[in-house]
């Protein structure tokens, strides 16, 4: 609720009878709770609830599989951030994240036009709908061994080009490569998120906007971009903690490897959990991954606030 | 709002109910099975779990058939099997341990058995063969950590030598290679064909570092040399270096297949079925798989060559299916019952034919030894050499295999020299003991 | 000054179509490969040349799967689990994204934080501790365990895009019911939620989608065959020792045809006359 614009006091225009702004409040406030009482409980339960296990394991020395468990504070802190592997993963991760998302949004958001133009007709646009929604409907490992397949050095895509590259296997290209795929398999999120968000814009802000004048490109700038901005905001901080977290689509493809330019955090902490059997370890990195991801959160929220 | 909205919402709405009300049903009444653990029902009859990935990999129902069996001489005991896919069984068998809810006979990969071991997941089969009374002479080895038993092979699968006839002919080479030096330049010859031909492929992924134990150090045992000394890493002793010398020299002269470094066993099977691969070290267990994808194929099976000169005792690497029984089991004298069970001379016998595997019973036989030609030679080589894998029961063993693997690949891109590389993971390895 | 916007629109039309081509080679060109392996045996998958088309072209992977009770079954528990998923998600968010879009109140910050950050875990690390809480609920092995874990992952992605879909619509729409002596739940129903239908059907389709697809959890929830679900049948088809290739890819093939269904199905509120227009104003 701003306070720029006055509020029409609902209430006291139906009921007639002036409540203290306190009680307003304290009503309003329970009411929220009250929407919001099946997400708190169920997310309580079932989340939050392992969620102080896996930082408590990560406080411990020898988590779940150890015959004792002590309690030793700060340490694995120390160890996972003064082991270079990590480092080398978060610097991974950003890169594959970050161009990953960006990517997407492009993707995505072309795509959305594209196919909520009127230049074509509705039924090749539907038919392109659903060519482009495609690699959005597979599993993660079928999507691992697909691209491996197509990626082998004896594979297709080599075919086609007429070279023999080894894209997956090269330590010069490998994190290319997984980002690629990670690309191809993620864009439809953004795609059919925005073409929802396409269909909110009102035709009359496009024809006030030509009106003035503004030719194609200055109405996507100054009409589009604008209004589908709190989609695109939730969108790219999404995609940016869940690819983020992406592990089943890179352990199938490189496992981390070659050496380890493909080594990201979720690989990383996997390897501590069941390679090493080090979950205190595992939990230590799992935490830090939460922080850094609670700091995109509370930004996301300022901006949320900021907007109201 | 118009009216189609309004019929729009309503629809919406009362669909929304209705599928709301019908999944809160199905989510209070639904569930599936047994959803405890292994129960003991009144009377004495018991069911027992037996978590493993066999089932899927066995022709269809032939491995129901041969449980059944089990509970047919064993009235009163049920045997619940609980197939998973191999990749995830190390973790699902770990949720479980640390939940409770492990299976109470399960299967087991040697990389994994120290560390189950240690961390108390696993029981110890030499108690509970004690406590049955049990005759261990016939088993062909059991894996032991601190003295005692905690896994025992049920059946293996070695990796020999297999070689494309038809492309060795077609470089001039006419009988598969015994040494080194006769494999490099077998290898050299079929990669001088051209194409997309390579004389060897060596499949190095970190996902499944397994290629680190049957491609690379195989060589080493083959030889007769060892990784280890007296249980604890040697990594730069003389077998070793002139093994992963070897390996970079292959490496130099271009004969290894492209992809190495993110190559898995099933695409090394595929290159060599396509015929576009000479020579690799394989699993016993491909033999059918490879003849049922390309019967066109004439290939054989031969001794993993050795150093040039060396006459000893060869070792063959393998890899097994082992059983243990859980630790939290409540029913361990009925699991150790399926696991002599399945130990037995016929059994085992009938469980390798299925598999296309050598035994875990030293007195059995598997049918396909005297069907076949390539199996005999592969029997033949298996009795003449010595089950070599050091990895198994050694702590960590994967992370081990994946450790060395990272610095043999940083040694064949050229990063560092193979005594750097055999320096750095000695550091690892030693850190990890 | 009419013949130059007639071969303007006629250029950007065939700049358009050409986008589009490449675009759906793009999309769709993998996603063909994989059709045509699903009708080969598995030699010819790996042959080189490749072709799309070979002599063994057959069914019989195909034949496979759907002759297999097992894999039917696997089907089955997939779209109990994905629809019930689905229906509870979306109840559930919409409540939540009409308090967090609507209303200010203390803790909402706090709140918005920690509904964002749950998914921020990494779930390898997450998975032991709630298989573990799981167990001791005594959900393990049935359809309510995937169903509540599937709707805990999918709330937080619901729950910010309905708040945003929700953001894009002025609050005097609620406000104009509210003089009329509406409450909130009238306001949201009544008013907000018709107009986000096309929000709604996209979010409803991923949280399909995520429901359907997931692989760790469904694994470790479930122990009997007759409750698994797909993504585990198909990783039940990658053996130790051989993959049965084009049973991999008949099986991905089917498994993506529900999804595709429901999407098709429900792309009509995408292209909606529904909403452009008629509210903002």
């Amino acid at each position: 609720m701003s306070l720029k614009t006055p509020v029409l006091d609902t209430e006291v225009i139906v009921t007639g009878v002036p409540q203290s702004k306190r009680r307003r409040q304290l009503r309003r406030t329970a009411e929220s709770y009250a929407f919001l009482s099946p997400t708190m409980i169920l997310l309580f339960v079932l989340m939050i609830i392992p969620i102080v296990m896996v930082i408590g394991y990560s406080l411990q020395d020898g988590a779940i599989i150890g015959k004792d468990h002590e309690f030793v504070g700060l340490d694995n802190y120390m160890a996972v951030l003064t082991n270079p592997s990590f480092w080398n993963a978060t610097s991974n991760t950003v890169i594959f994240t970050v161009t990953s998302v960006v990517a997407h949004l492009i993707i995505g958001l072309g795509f959305a036009m594209m196919l909520n133009s009127t230049l074509i007709g509705a039924v090749p646009r539907a038919i392109f709908r659903g060519l482009y929604v495609l690699p959005w409907l597979f599993t993660v490992a079928v999507i691992a061994v697909l691209w491996r397949m197509l990626l082998a050095p004896n594979g297709v895509i080599n075919f086609l080009l007429n070279t023999n590259i080894e894209w997956l296997a090269s330590p010069q290209l490998a994190l290319g490569t997984v980002t690629f795929i990670n690309i191809w398999a993620g864009y439809p999120f953004f795609m059919v998120s925005l073409l929802a968000g396409l269909q909110g814009i009102p035709s009359d802000l496009y024809e006030a906007a030509s009106i003035d004048g503004a030719g194609p490109v200055q109405r996507f700038w100054n009409v589009t971009v604008p209004q589908l901005r709190p989609i695109i905001v939730s969108l790219v901080l999404l995609d940016l903690i869940w690819t983020s977290q992406q592990f089943a689509l890179i352990w199938m493809t490189t496992g981390g490897g070659p050496i380890n330019v493909t080594e990201v955090l979720s690989t990383f902490t996997y390897k501590l959990a069941f390679a090493k059997y080090d979950f205190s370890q595992a939990a230590t990195s799992a935490v830090l991954v939460l922080l850094m991801s609670m700091v995109l959160a509370v930004f996301y929220v300022r901006h949320q606030k900021a907007r109201d | 709002m118009t009216r189609a909205g309004q019929g729009h919402s309503k629809a919406l709405k009362i669909a929304g109910a209705a599928i709301a009300a019908g999944s809160l049903m199905l989510v209070t009444g639904c569930s599936g099975g047994s959803s405890d653990g292994a129960t003991g029902d009144a009377g004495g009859d018991v069911t027992i779990e037996f978590a493993q990935w066999w089932e899927p990999e066995l022709p269809d129902g032939e491995f129901r058939a041969l449980i059944d069996k089990f509970e047919a001489e064993n009235p009163g005991i049920t045997v619940e099997l609980v197939s998973g896919p191999y990749a995830s069984t190390k973790e699902q068998l770990f949720a479980g341990a640390a939940s409770g809810t492990m299976p109470d006979v399960v299967g087991l990969d040697g990389a994994w058995v120290n560390d189950f071991a240690s961390q108390g997941v696993i029981a110890n089969l030499t108690d509970l063969m004690a406590d049955a009374g049990y005759d261990d002479s016939q088993l062909a080895s059991q894996i032991q950590v601190d003295g005692g038993t905690y896994m025992i092979p049920v059946v293996n699968f070695v990796y020999p030598m297999f070689t494309n006839d038809d492309l060795l002919a077609e470089a001039g080479v006419t009988t598969p290679p015994t040494n080194r030096t006769e494999f490099a330049d077998a290898a050299q010859k079929v990669t001088a064909l051209g194409g997309d031909v390579s004389g060897w492929v060596l499949p190095l992924s970190l996902e499944a570092p397994n290629g680190v134990q049957n491609d690379v150090m195989s060589w080493v045992w083959a030889s007769g040399g060892s990784m280890l000394n007296d249980g604890q890493p040697d990594l730069t002793n003389a077998d070793v270096t002139s093994a992963v010398d070897y390996i970079q020299g292959l490496w130099d002269d271009g004969v290894i297949a492209a992809g190495s470094f993110t190559m898995k066993e099933q695409d090394k099977v595929e290159e060599f079925t396509n015929g576009r691969v000479g020579m690799m070290i394989d699993s016993l267990a491909h033999i059918n798989l490879i003849r049922e994808t390309n019967p066109d194929l004439n290939f054989s099976i031969s001794a993993i060559p050795a150093e040039d000169g060396y006459d000893g005792e060869r070792g063959i690497p393998y890899a097994s299916w082992g059983i243990g029984v859980a630790e939290n089991s409540e029913h361990k004298d009925a699991a150790f019952k399926l696991v002599s069970f399945l130990m037995s001379e016929d059994v085992n016998s009938e469980l390798s034919t299925m598999a296309n595997a050598f035994p875990g019973n030293t007195q059995s036989v598997p049918d396909f030894v005297n069907d076949d030609e390539l199996f005999k030679t592969a029997f033949d080589i298996y009795q003449a050499s010595y089950p070599a894998n050091e990895f198994t029961g050694l702590p960590v063993a994967e992370e081990l295999m994946r450790l060395f693997g990272e610095q043999l690949q940083a040694a064949l891109d050229g990063q560092q020299s193979v005594d750097e590389a055999l320096q750095k993971a000695q550091d690892a390895w030693v850190a990890e003991f | 000054m009419a013949m130059s916007i007639q071969t303007r629109t006629r250029a950007a039309r065939v700049g358009l179509v050409i986008g589009l081509l490449i675009g759906a080679v793009f999309a769709a060109g993998p996603v063909l490969w994989m059709l045509s392996n699903s009708f080969k045996s598995n030699t010819e998958i790996f042959e080189l040349p490749p072709r799309l088309i070979t002599e063994s072209f057959s069914l019989d992977a195909y034949i496979a799967i759907f002759t297999d009770p097992e894999t039917v079954r696997f089907f089955i528990n997939s779209y109990v689990v994905a629809f019930a998923v689905t229906a509870l998600t979306l109840l559930v968010a919409i409540q939540a994204a009409y308090a967090l879009s609507r209303f200010d109140f203390r803790g909402k910050r706090v709140l918005n934080v920690i509904i964002v950050s749950v998914q921020a875990v990494p779930p390898i690390t997450l998975l032991i501790p709630y298989f573990g809480l799981m167990v001791g609920l005594g959900l393990y092995n049935t359809y309510a365990a995937l169903i509540l874990t599937y709707m805990v992952f999918t709330l937080p992605y619901a729950i910010i895009m309905m708040t945003g879909y929700f953001n894009t619509l002025p609050k005097e729409l609620d406000e104009a019911v509210r003089v009329d002596g509406a409450g909130s739940m009238t306001a949201l129903w009544r008013v907000l939620v018709p107009i986000s239908v096309p929000g709604i059907v996209s979010v409803g389709i991923y949280t399909f989608m995520i429901a359907w697809n997931e692989y760790l959890f469904a694994l470790t929830l479930t122990r009997t065959i007759d409750m698994r679900t797909v993504p585990i049948g198909i990783q039940l088809l990658m053996g130790q020792h051989s993959y049965e290739w084009n049973q991999i890819m008949a099986m991905s093939v089917l498994g993506s045809i529900p999804v595709l269904i429901l999407f098709l199905f429900f792309q009509r509120y995408f292209i909606s006359g529904l909403t452009a227009g008629s509210v903002k104003s």
